[in-house]
């Protein structure tokens, strides 16, 4: 299990709903979390495999900017 | 957005347009329709100026409350508005016997002894008659404004007639005195006992009649209120209404599962037997689906919410069982024709009584005309008429649910218990629809682990339906190998090479047209399988058959015996099939059918029902309801049995959970003994009135003197409600 960090623009609790269904949607994710408190927005995700762009792509679909961080 | 909401607290028409002008003005909302008979509201309003909570909130000012949340939970509150009115006859009930019972014992064993007791009588009524017996007063005023009448006009009328009768006797006790009377006489007795055993019949009638609602409250219990979710990387406790779709969902050992969901993570056996009534719980998955309702077993899962709210399958199986309850079968439309005419007609027979004994009666006229008219207006309600019928679909159709029989409406229940053919399907219904492998035999005594491994790499590749239950059967035991080469035959088999070798499996066609030598005593195992009807397939290796495996779609357990059971009860039971006939006689003959249809086309199903219904039969069909829609349809009650995820089946009366005949036998038996109870409920309506009013009219007092109390005809009136209602009950037992 490898853990990524993502500078994201999700802002508060309610685009916390809105990406909800789609990073549970993802299989490999096993946890995630958003750090609204910091200006960095950042998520925190545990992933089971490599496949970083899963991420990503869900991000982005449900609608918020997103990119890698550090690993 | 444009919804309909439930509102509470809409006492009159007047309400409605309050509701309306209260709301319209708000920023945001474009158009407000009130629906008062309903209780419900249409809102149509935009979400991004306004919130729904922010219209509750302005409605609350004003003293209604719009219910939020999937209708469930709004059934709930509904509910509990029941129970409150429960709560308040029980009330009504108890402060009327209270009064009641003093001025019964004075009435009966101190006529005439106690000073003023007229006066002391008439205090002690008075405040049954406004306080408990009020709504009788106020629903018939209510009704009379409109020239309409019911039970409350009968009660009101029989009731304020002895009271003023009393009243004016109490106020000037000589205005009706006639010479041969010794005192005056009062009925107030009489008036508030009556009232008195009303108001029990009715707080029994409420409390029974939200124990025939008991199923679908059983069914609605099965959500759990509080959920673990994990939201922001947080496990969070929340309500079941907070639940969002994509939602990520705990649950622990022994919990109920609250939405449709995916199976995340983790395995558990989950028990679904309350709504598929499946007795054996069913593994789950990474991957599977779960069912709001459902009860977790030993294991631990994290769930995907897929479908919340009135989207479940919980939900949509509640919505279907309250629709089919509040059906009417034909036979009630006769009752409510009779039920219709029969105030008014009650009415006039109290006048004519009042009129025959005021003419030819004997002396005190006025007193015997009096009590006969009131007699006749008691005993006559017809709210056992009105009851017989609901209360028995409530509990026949709610117990139908709990066993995950589902039923339609009142009109499927009233054909169903007519069926006297059935038609079932072969594959799925009598078979279990998936072929297996029954017999291995091997041409060497050793199996040949190389020659195993290659056959099961070839099927593997196969598209053939009996390829697949070959691989379910070797690939326990064998790997596979990379193939050099594969081909496929259409309609005989494979051909394959492997390390230089050619590997057929197929049919014997295959193996004669490629010279393969068949050994003695395989193709005697093979000719002894096909006659117990099993398809037999050929393998073999360069130039020998080296195995035959028999496939069968194996009989369900238990089918004879419903077959038996079916036939016992005067059913006709047919199949129908696409295999050949003699593949299909040989399944019939085991489970018992007599009747078989073989080589039958799905487009065929239907013209089979229509030809047995110009036989005069009552044709049940049962079928998946895919590819029998059609035959579903024509079918005077058809039977979807279903897979236990789907119940929007249009076509069919009855939908069962899960794919047992063994359940066709139950809802089959369930319509017979729900009908049976409806008939013996209207019959002993009917033969009570029949009975009753001619004895409160007084038809015995010429020849024996007797002439009914009205207190009695008050008690006997509430019983024939209540003993409709326990015989519905009953139903729920059998």
């Amino acid at each position: 299990m490898s853990t990524y960090k993502f500078k994201t623009n999700i802002n508060c609790g309610s685009c916390i709903k809105t990406v909800t269904p789609f990073l549970n949607e993802l299989d490999n994710v096993d946890a995630w979390k958003v750090d609204t408190e910091n200006p960095d927005k950042n998520l925190t995700v545990e992933l089971d495999d490599e496949n970083i762009s899963s991420v990503v792509d869900a991000v982005k679909k449900a609608g918020y900017k997103i990119e890698l961080r550090e690993i | 957005m444009n919804q309909s909401y439930k509102i509470a607290g809409m006492t009159c028409a007047a309400c409605a347009v309050s509701v309306e002008s209260n709301i319209k003005p708000l920023d945001g909302v474009h158009n407000v329709e009130v629906n008062y008979p309903n209780q419900s509201a249409v809102i149509d309003f935009d979400e991004e100026v306004i919130h729904i909570e922010t219209i509750q909130e302005k409605l609350k000012e004003i003293g209604y409350d719009l219910l939020l949340g999937d209708e469930v939970s709004v059934k709930k509150e509904m509910d509990q508005k029941d129970s409150n009115r429960l709560e308040l006859l029980r009330k009504k009930l108890i402060f009327s016997a209270f009064f009641s019972i003093p001025i019964f014992v004075m009435a009966m064993f101190f006529m005439g002894k106690i000073p003023y007791e007229n006066w002391i009588m008439l205090a002690l009524s008075i405040p049954v008659l406004v306080w408990s017996g009020s709504e009788f007063y106020s629903i018939a005023w209510k009704k009379l404004k409109h020239f309409s009448a019911n039970m409350d006009t009968l009660v009101a009328l029989s009731t304020g007639t002895a009271f003023l009768f009393s009243l004016i006797n109490t106020i000037n006790p000589t205005l009706f005195r006639t010479d041969d009377m010794q005192h005056t006489h009062v009925y107030y007795e009489s008036a508030v006992v009556i009232i008195t055993l009303i108001l029990f019949g009715r707080y029994l009638e409420e409390k029974a009649k939200s124990k025939t609602s008991s199923a679908i409250k059983n069914l609605m219990g099965l959500t759990p209120k509080k959920v673990t979710v994990i939201r922001n990387g947080e496990e969070e406790i929340i309500s079941i209404d907070e639940i969002i779709k994509g939602e990520l969902i705990l649950i622990k050992p022994g919990d109920k599962i609250p939405v449709d969901a995916k199976v995340k993570k983790g395995e558990s056996y989950i028990d679904e037997s309350m709504i598929s009534g499946e007795p054996i719980p069913v593994l789950k998955t990474k991957g599977n689906e779960v069912f709001a309702g459902t009860i977790n077993q030993k294991g631990s899962l994290r769930l995907l919410a897929t479908k919340i709210g009135k989207d479940t399958l919980l939900s949509q199986i509640i919505q279907l069982v309250e629709k089919a309850q509040s059906s009417k079968p034909k036979i009630q439309n006769l009752v409510d024709k009779i039920a219709g005419i029969f105030v008014p007609v009650v009415i006039v027979l109290a006048i004519i009584t009042f009129s025959i004994w005021y003419v030819v009666g004997p002396e005190p006229k006025l007193i015997y005309s009096l009590i006969s008219f009131i007699t006749v207006l008691i005993i006559a309600c017809p709210c056992a008429l009105g009851l017989a019928t609901p209360t028995a679909l409530m509990v026949g159709i709610g117990k139908g649910a709990q066993q995950g029989i589902l039923i339609k409406d009142g009109q499927v229940l009233e054909t169903a218990y007519k069926i006297d053919a059935l038609i079932l399907d072969k594959t799925g219904t009598i078979t279990e629809g998936k072929p297996k492998v029954t017999d291995c035999v091997w041409t060497e005594k050793e199996i040949n682990n190389l020659y195993a491994s290659v056959f099961l790499s070839i099927e593997k590749q196969s598209e053939h339906p009996l390829a697949e239950a070959i691989v379910n059967c070797l690939s326990k035991d064998f790997n596979e190998h990379v193939l050099e080469s594969f081909k496929s035959i259409t309609g005989k088999g494979t051909e394959a090479y492997y390390d230089g070798e050619k590997y057929l499996i197929g049919n014997k066609g295959l193996m004669l047209e490629n010279l393969i030598d068949i050994p003695g005593h395989i193709q005697k195992e093979a000719e002894r399988l096909k006659l117990e009807a099993k398809s037999v397939v050929f393998l073999s290796v360069k130039n020998r058959v080296e195995a035959i495996f028999a496939i069968s779609d194996e009989i369900k357990v238990g089918v004879k015996k419903v077959i038996l059971s079916l036939s016992n009860a005067g059913i006709d039971v047919y199949m129908l099939t696409g295999d050949n006939e003699k593949t299909a006689r040989v399944i019939a003959d085991q489970v018992g059918i007599k009747n078989v249809q073989a080589n039958v086309l799905p487009e065929d199903k239907g013209n089979f029902v229509k030809l047995l219904q110009q036989n005069g039969k009552v044709v049940a069909m049962a079928g998946d309801g895919i590819n029998d829609s059609h035959a579903l349809a024509q079918s005077d009650v058809g039977i979807a049995m279903g897979s236990g995820t789907d119940i929007a089946m249009d076509s069919a009366g009855i939908t069962l959970m899960y794919s047992d005949l063994k359940q066709i036998a139950n809802a089959i038996l369930l319509s017979k003994a729900t009908m049976k109870t409806i008939k013996q409920n209207l019959f002993w309506a009917f033969v009570y009135n029949v009975i009753a009013i001619p004895i409160a009219a007084g038809v015995l007092y010429p020849k024996f003197g007797f002439l009914l109390s009205p207190m009695i005809a008050g008690a006997a009136m509430s019983m024939s409600s209540v003993s409709v209602l326990a015989n519905s009950l009953r139903l729920r037992n059998k």
